[in-house]
């Protein structure tokens, strides 16, 4: 393999503006992390055909990803940090938490397998004190239920008869720890005569290549892709309930395994409700939907911001009569994947997420809307209780017609 | 009334020869000063490529100079080792270049004792991913890289560490002759005007692309033709070794690596005067056509900036020349007394970046002849003190990237910026890691505040923003810490920002364009400098 320099050489348009590091959500509140611009671009172009050095600073660089839009000339940004931190992860070895908590799956299959169990044990104070001295995972932080009946046990069909038909990317937050929404994105597909196959999957990489598994990150990648791309040639489109799973198969598999193939998998992926209104654009989304008198706030997590897609979650509720959605403008939750659970990071989680959680917690919605499983674990520990994903509220319009 | 001074040599040009020969002169107990019309480097040593020649470029065409430079390219990487990248050269047969040159090449290197090896296209490939896939052989010979910047100002503070005397920004206005014979030269002080009268017996010309002026000066007839090539800077290192063209020698047909850059070239093209470093965009569209040879995608990889300088090459009368190319590159020692009959005055011209030390040795020895002194030189025997301070790597609190950079760039300045680094550890330079504590050590060695001078001997706005932040930011920190005055330091942000300027318009398309547009903007719209106005700091 070339090295990646010669076939995304981005970092050369750099004009070391700084919009990224003004705007990167680390880099906010906290001077030790170098920044995007040093450790993406700065540190490639410091480094390339030189010495290896390592920066451990890179470790605070979240994947979120806010970077690559800030950027005005184009800069692949986050895929420069994600390298970095692979270079790193190789470099001083990683340690048994940072392995576990970027095998998602795994984590999700084994926790779930025995969920009744987990779910008390992780609310049992000198439980999470042992955590604590043993993986670094802070006791205060909240973790998000595991629940045994999970999405891929109970929906197994593989094949959608339909004109229309979509092939469901649950993710491993809807399949081990929400499963509720895979089943209201299943119903809302009903509800509009769309069939819904569900593809053979592993986790979309995010975590991976947050915790610098660079390699196990690109191997998931390249199955998702085949395993996708087989769908995509029957003409499904690829439908995904999780803002991160989206924007990593939409933006990290072309960037990553620079392949036709991944290219192809990108153009076909929407989110649950970017597909929605793809459908509502093209006059085919079901309209008849009952009025909700319910009032909102819509919380955008980083990596919805980042597909450039704007807020299709807006867009769709915003089809509901009476019903009243706002987006709240909050900022980074500061959850950002895997780096909220890590002991060392957990101050800085609570400080991106400061702004979040005073725009939020004095607010008067009845509830706040977010595409991210991530994202509502911070807002439940910090500000709200009730927090929803978009589908479940559209099904719950059709459903109350 | 003038300020005189007495001493046995003077050397004209601060260049590396007249830099080397300081030096050389130094070791060998000789005083000497040194003027130099603005700083070190300022004319062709510090615009080049910074190629440690193998020889292998010269195996075909002149076999003296490989040998030479063969020669001194062993001994500099023992005597200058913190300015010497050992990354070894390729030199690259495609197949527009002529079949028959590769056999001839790979057996006069041999004859010429530089050693050759073959490298299989798959590893020069996996080595170099951007070199040309239609390569059709490919060999190693021990070309390396070489810093001029830190060169020229090692070996300099080595010779003052001797003893030597060094003026620059210091003009020779007149050379004065009595009785057949060089009396003392005037040196008018740039900044301040004032001048001053150095007697010396010996007056040694080593002004490179200025030769004929000076000569001038002491009515002496001297013929340098000044051939002038131009560089581009790519925006980060593409190779990881030298790459030369296997063919004779022409233009736009060597990649050097340089720290975290490479530098390409170059042209050759002759010109009036010896300040000419004027810069033609057709020139370097040329350029990257003819590079594509060895760098197929070089139109889409970002030039920072180009430059260029005049080599000077000695023409004796009578050989005419024109093209500049085939004219000698070797040096010439001119000795004026048996020429012209003038007692004292020698040029020393021509010749290359990679034997400056064998042109300084040849010309001392010359001195030592005159002046009756039985010392040999020692230039290929002492080093100059490295550069290289690992200490830094283990500092608390710099980024990795300024560490590593210290670590190669410290030398004998370490524990001053160590406690520099105390009071302020921040990076003033994010292009190329500069920090505070680099440029404090140079602004107390200088007697003025010249953004230009620091750029060459800390890599200060070298980096693609091409000092858009970064001399800002270090004209105002000089000012609040008092290191300079408000005046001084808005002069030498509008002259740094011409100059960074003139190098980028030329190349300026896409990013460089649009960093141009960027740099502008700082400075016209944050602010306030307004176009050929004044800067207030």
């Amino acid at each position: 393999m070339p090295e990646w320099s010669v076939i995304d050489n981005s970092f050369d348009k750099c004009l070391k503006c700084n919009a990224c590091t003004v705007n990167c959500p680390v880099s906010g509140v906290s001077l030790d992390f170098g920044g995007p611009k040093h450790l993406g671009p700065e540190f490639k172009r410091l480094t390339d055909n030189q010495i290896t050095v390592n920066e451990p600073s890179i470790e605070l660089c979240t994947l979120c990803g806010t970077c690559d839009r800030s950027c005005p000339e184009g800069v692949h940004v986050s895929l420069l940090t994600a390298y970095g931190k692979a270079a790193h992860a190789e470099n001083s070895g990683m340690n048994l938490r940072d392995l576990t908590l970027s095998r998602a799956e795994l984590v999700g299959k084994l926790a779930s397998a025995f969920a009744p169990v987990t779910n008390k044990v992780m609310k049992i104070k000198p439980a999470r004190k042992l955590m604590e001295w043993t993986m670094h995972i802070p006791a205060e932080r909240q973790f998000p239920e595991y629940r045994y009946n999970h999405f891929k046990k109970k929906y197994k069909k593989k094949v959608a008869t339909t004109e229309r038909k979509v092939a469901f990317f649950s993710g491993c937050y809807t399949t081990y720890n929400a499963p509720h929404v895979g089943e209201a994105f299943i119903k809302v597909m009903e509800y509009n005569g769309i069939e819904v196959a569900l593809p053979e999957q592993k986790c979309c990489g995010v975590p991976m290549f947050a915790n610098g598994q660079m390699k196990q990150g690109l191997k998931n990648a390249f199955s998702n892709t085949d395993s996708l791309l087989s769908y995509v040639k029957e003409g499904y489109d690829i439908v995904t309930t999780c803002s991160s799973c989206a924007s990593s198969l939409k933006k990290d598999y072309p960037a990553f395994l620079k392949t036709e193939e991944a290219v192809k998998v990108s153009k076909n992926i929407y989110g649950s409700e970017e597909y929605l209104r793809k459908l509502y654009e093209e006059g085919e989304l079901n309209m008849s939907l009952a009025s909700l008198n319910e009032k909102a706030g819509y919380f955008s997590p980083c990596h919805m911001k980042g597909q450039g897609v704007g807020s299709p979650a807006m867009d769709v509720l915003e089809l509901i009569p009476d019903f009243k959605i706002e987006d709240m403008d909050a900022g980074c939750c500061g959850q950002c994947g895997t780096f909220g659970f890590k002991k060392e990071k957990y101050p800085l989680s609570m400080r991106i997420g400061n702004e979040m959680r005073q725009t939020i917690s004095e607010s008067t919605k009845d509830y706040i809307v977010t595409e991210c499983g991530m994202c509502k674990n911070q807002l439940n520990q910090l500000a709200v209780d009730k927090v929803k994903h978009p589908i479940e509220i559209i099904k719950k319009s059709y459903e109350s017609v | 009334m003038r300020e005189k001074f007495e001493t046995e040599v003077v050397i004209i040009g601060g260049g590396m020869t007249g830099t080397g020969l300081l030096r050389d002169l130094a070791l060998r107990g000789i005083k000497t000063i040194l003027v130099e019309q603005f700083d070190l480097g300022h004319g062709t040593s510090t615009r080049n490529h910074g190629l440690l020649h193998s020889g292998g470029r010269y195996a075909v065409k002149d076999k003296e100079a490989a040998i030479e430079c063969y020669r001194e390219n062993i001994i500099l990487k023992k005597t200058v080792p913190g300015s010497i990248e050992h990354t070894g050269g390729l030199f690259v047969k495609i197949p527009e270049d002529p079949d028959d040159y590769v056999n001839k090449w790979v057996n006069l290197c041999k004859e010429t004792g530089i050693p050759v090896e073959e490298v299989s296209l798959e590893e020069a490939f996996r080595q170099e991913p951007y070199l040309n896939k239609r390569a059709e052989a490919v060999y190693r010979v021990p070309d390396a890289s070489v810093d001029p910047f830190t060169m020229l100002t090692d070996v300099a503070a080595d010779a003052l560490n001797r003893g030597a005397g060094l003026l620059t920004y210091h003009t020779v206005s007149r050379i004065e002759t009595k009785n057949a014979e060089v009396s003392y030269i005037v040196a008018r002080d740039r900044y301040t005007g004032v001048e001053k009268e150095i007697h010396a017996p010996i007056i040694v010309n080593a002004s490179g692309p200025w030769g004929a002026e000076i000569a001038k000066l002491a009515q002496i007839p001297l013929k340098v033709i000044n051939n002038k090539g131009m560089l581009t800077v790519l925006n980060h290192r593409i190779n990881k070794q030298v790459i030369n063209r296997l063919r004779m020698p022409g233009d736009a047909d060597i990649f050097v690596p340089a720290h975290d850059v490479t530098i390409f070239g170059t042209t050759g093209r002759n010109v009036e005067k010896p300040d000419d470093t004027s810069l033609e965009r057709e020139e370097f569209e040329q350029m990257v056509e003819e590079g594509k040879a060895l760098v197929p995608n070089l139109p889409d990889i970002r030039s920072i900036r180009a430059f260029s300088g005049s080599r000077p090459l000695f023409e004796e009368e009578g050989e005419k020349d024109l093209s500049g190319r085939n004219v000698t590159r070797g040096m010439a020692l001119l000795d004026h007394e048996k020429r012209e009959g003038l007692k004292g005055f020698i040029t020393i011209t021509g010749g290359k970046l990679t034997t400056f030390r064998y042109m300084a040795e040849k010309t001392a020895d010359l001195i030592c002849e005159k002046i009756g002194l039985h010392q040999g030189c020692l230039t290929h025997e002492i080093a100059v003190p490295p550069r290289q301070s690992k200490e830094f790597l283990k500092h608390p609190s710099l980024p990795a990237l300024a560490k590593q950079k210290l670590c190669s760039w410290a030398g004998i300045n370490s524990s001053q910026i160590h406690s520099n680094l105390e009071e302020d550890n921040r990076v003033v330079c994010e292009c190329e890691q500069v920090t505070w504590a680099e440029i404090q050590v140079y602004l107390n060695q200088s007697n003025h505040f010249n953004l230009e001078d620091l750029r060459r001997r800390t890599r200060l706005g070298m980096g693609p923003c091409q000092g858009s932040y970064c001399y800002h930011r270090t004209a105002a920190l000089a000012v609040e810490k008092e290191a300079t005055s408000r005046k001084e330091a808005a002069e030498a942000l509008t002259d740094g920002m011409d100059k960074r300027k003139k190098g980028m318009n030329v190349v300026a398309d896409g990013a460089t364009d649009r960093q141009l547009k960027m740099m502008e903007g700082v400075t016209a719209v944050s602010l306030g400098i307004k176009k050929g106005g004044k800067a207030h700091v």
